[in-house]
């Protein structure tokens, strides 16, 4: 894991006044999962959005498997799979027809984008339910779409902006298990989360965000012995 | 390639949904038809045919006369060979049951030969058609005064012909027996014997165009065209806004696929919705109501296209402009139903005091509806409405400018 395949330097965005991204840095090897964990508003998802050639930093630099994002987004864009916070998926069509057309949008030919949408969907279990209406999905089956669109096209880069928001158990291990397979698997991924044990359990290393801005990174084991066992609690007596 | 191909992808989605989506087909296709049907009765019945004039005549001469030969060269033998406009004449043998038919209001009006028709012309004096009319009844009238001023100024003609011969006759010397003879001999031939087989008589109608007479699915079916093609291109701006809401604009934004192709791709699919919304328009209006595209077919069909790109264009940019899906349906409703009567596509323009024809020219719908309707309605020709097709092509130019302009994938 020597390679650094992202380079985030001196990350800056604003929104008006509000600084939501304050100088953050931080690289990830090639083959790593890397968590981004913090609270909401922490700064996770527009660093995201920054990465994912989305949003345009203020200032700062992106690179991606060697391509700046300010000079050749395009090139980004090739080697990178996005799962959002929100579901984005079209409700009218299929599962199917949803992951089929966004591999059209990853520049696959129809064949290839048919039986790449097949596997993922067996990757997630659903194959049974291709041609069901997404409307239809329940809120964890829809977070396993929203995924295996991300992994259409193959990318090199993915994105998981916490992929596993208000959703059963059932669906969240079958995502774990797929992100840890994928892993082995030689894909890189940015990893986003406000659940500390989720972290833990998939990441090499983490990055904790408040304010804009990152306050610690390390691995999860010497981050725990940074701050202590959250799961320890000493109480006093004052009175 | 690769940029046409992320296009024709997002195009291809965008009209998958739209034909999935049960009550925006029935708004867009079925919804207009339920219009033009109700509004075509309104106006004159559906697929309306060639209203034609019923013109009777009658002779008070006895058997024998001239008056016999005109109507029975006039008389309609053949309905279903009548050109279109051409009125149908009918020979009333009874002068006063036409008469009492008139008075009682059951008849618009006949044309009547007097009793001494023949004997007056031919020996000079004067004579007169008569025409017993409703005075309400303005077309039977003046197509009465037509005819009878055809006959009259056919038999004067022929008069002045046997008149100059006669004196040609007395100057070179003819006896008046000579002059006679000759005379009798000329009006043998020009008015002929009763039962004669050929007619000095003739008339002709001339068609101007293809146009067919007074079919108001002509008019009605174009206005509606323009009206719904463009509502139902604006009513699609609220699922712009609602795929930039639901994320899957920034997801598109976040694939390969470049911000001129996925603007290209939205817009290419309104475009093709309203492509398929006016092939429907124009296959029913021409098979089931019998519309005619006039003088310039070409110029129909690039007028209707013109409006399909105007109308797209209109909707991304409105689009771009609404904050929320709500805001963003208001605005269609409201602006297609402010446009739609403003230029002209509920009743013709021309209709209008001049102030509002004026304002109207601010609509893209005024431009097109006069269009269509001057070559559907008077007869125009393509070069008549080459304005109004730059006109919808500017203000395409325009809403696409400010829709490319302020075009955004999120509104985070």
């Amino acid at each position: 894991m020597a390679d650094e395949f992202v380079i985030v330097k001196d990350l800056v965005k604003s929104f008006k006044d509000f600084k939501a991204v304050d100088g953050v840095s931080f690289s990830i090897f090639k083959g790593e999962v890397f968590g981004l964990l913090g609270p909401n508003g922490a700064g996770k998802t527009t660093t995201i959005r920054m990465l994912s050639t989305v949003l345009e930093a203020d200032s700062g630099d992106i690179t991606i498997g060697g391509h700046s994002v300010k000079k050749d987004a395009a090139a980004v864009r090739s080697i990178i799979g996005v799962c959002p916070q929100e579901l984005a998926l079209y409700d009218d069509l299929s599962a199917l027809d949803n992951m089929v057309f966004f591999g059209h949008m990853a520049g696959m030919d129809s064949k290839t984008a048919y039986t790449q949408a097949m596997k993922n969907l067996e990757l997630m279990g659903l194959e049974d339910r291709a041609k069901g209406k997404i409307s239809k999905y329940s809120g964890g089956m829809k977070r396993r779409i929203n995924l295996a669109i991300a992994l259409m096209g193959n990318p090199q880069l993915l994105f998981l902006d916490e992929p596993t928001v208000g959703i059963d158990p059932q669906s969240r291990n079958n995502i774990f298990e797929n992100i840890q397979s994928l892993q082995k698997q030689g894909l890189t991924v940015l990893y986003t989360t406000h659940y500390m044990e989720e972290a833990d359990k998939l990441c090499q290393r983490i990055a904790i965000m408040d304010g804009g801005k990152i306050i610690a990174m390390d691995t999860p084991h010497n981050l725990k012995k940074q701050i202590g066992n959250p799961d320890k609690v000493t109480l006093e007596d004052v009175s | 390639m690769k940029n046409l191909k992320h296009i024709w992808y997002i195009a291809l989605k965008d009209l998958k949904i739209f034909v999935q989506d049960r009550p925006a087909l029935f708004f867009s296709i079925v919804f207009p038809f339920l219009f033009v049907i109700l509004f075509n009765s309104i106006m004159g019945g559906v697929g309306s045919k060639d209203d034609r004039l019923t013109l009777h005549l009658t002779t008070q001469e006895t058997t024998g006369g001239l008056s016999y030969q005109i109507i029975g060269a006039i008389e309609t033998k053949d309905q279903s060979a009548l050109k279109p406009g051409a009125p149908i004449v009918i020979w009333d043998k009874n002068y006063e049951t036409d008469r009492q038919a008139v008075l009682d209001g059951k008849l618009d009006g006949f044309l009547n030969f007097p009793v001494d028709f023949t004997q007056s012309l031919t020996s000079g004096s004067k004579t007169e058609l008569e025409i017993f009319a409703d005075a309400s009844a303005t077309n039977t009238r003046a197509a009465l005064q037509g005819i009878s001023g055809a006959i009259t100024s056919q038999l004067n003609a022929n008069l002045a012909i046997i008149n100059a011969s006669a004196q040609l006759l007395t100057m070179n010397g003819a006896t008046p027996a000579e002059v006679q003879a000759v005379i009798q001999q000329i009006q043998s031939q020009v008015f002929g014997n009763t039962g004669a087989q050929t007619s000095y008589l003739s008339f002709t109608t001339q068609e101007v165009g293809n146009v067919e007479a007074r079919n108001s699915s002509n008019w009605v079916i174009p206005g509606y065209l323009v009206m719904f093609v463009f509502m139902a291109a604006a009513t699609s701006a609220p699922d712009i806004v609602k795929e930039r809401k639901n994320n899957t604009l920034e997801r598109l934004f976040s694939t390969s696929a470049k911000r001129e192709s996925i603007l290209g791709g939205i817009y290419t699919g309104i475009a093709l919705k309203g492509l398929i919304q006016i092939i429907i328009f124009w296959a029913a209006g021409i098979l089931i109501f019998h519309v005619d595209l006039g003088l310039s077919p070409l110029a129909v069909i690039i007028l209707s296209l013109l409006m399909v790109i105007m109308s797209s264009a209109f909707a991304v940019m409105l689009a771009t402009l609404a904050s929320s899906i709500r805001s963003a349906s208001s605005l269609a409703v409201i602006t297609s139903l402010i446009l739609a009567p403003l230029g002209g596509c509920w009743w013709p323009a021309f209709l209008y005091p001049e102030w509002l024809q004026n304002m109207a020219k601010i609509t893209p719908h005024a431009w097109a509806t006069s269009a269509f309707n001057k070559l559907m309605v008077f007869g125009a020709d393509f070069g008549d409405v080459v304005w109004s097709m730059v006109a919808l092509l500017v203000f395409t130019v325009v809403f696409g400018a400010i829709a490319i302009w302020q075009f955004r994938v999120s509104d985070r």
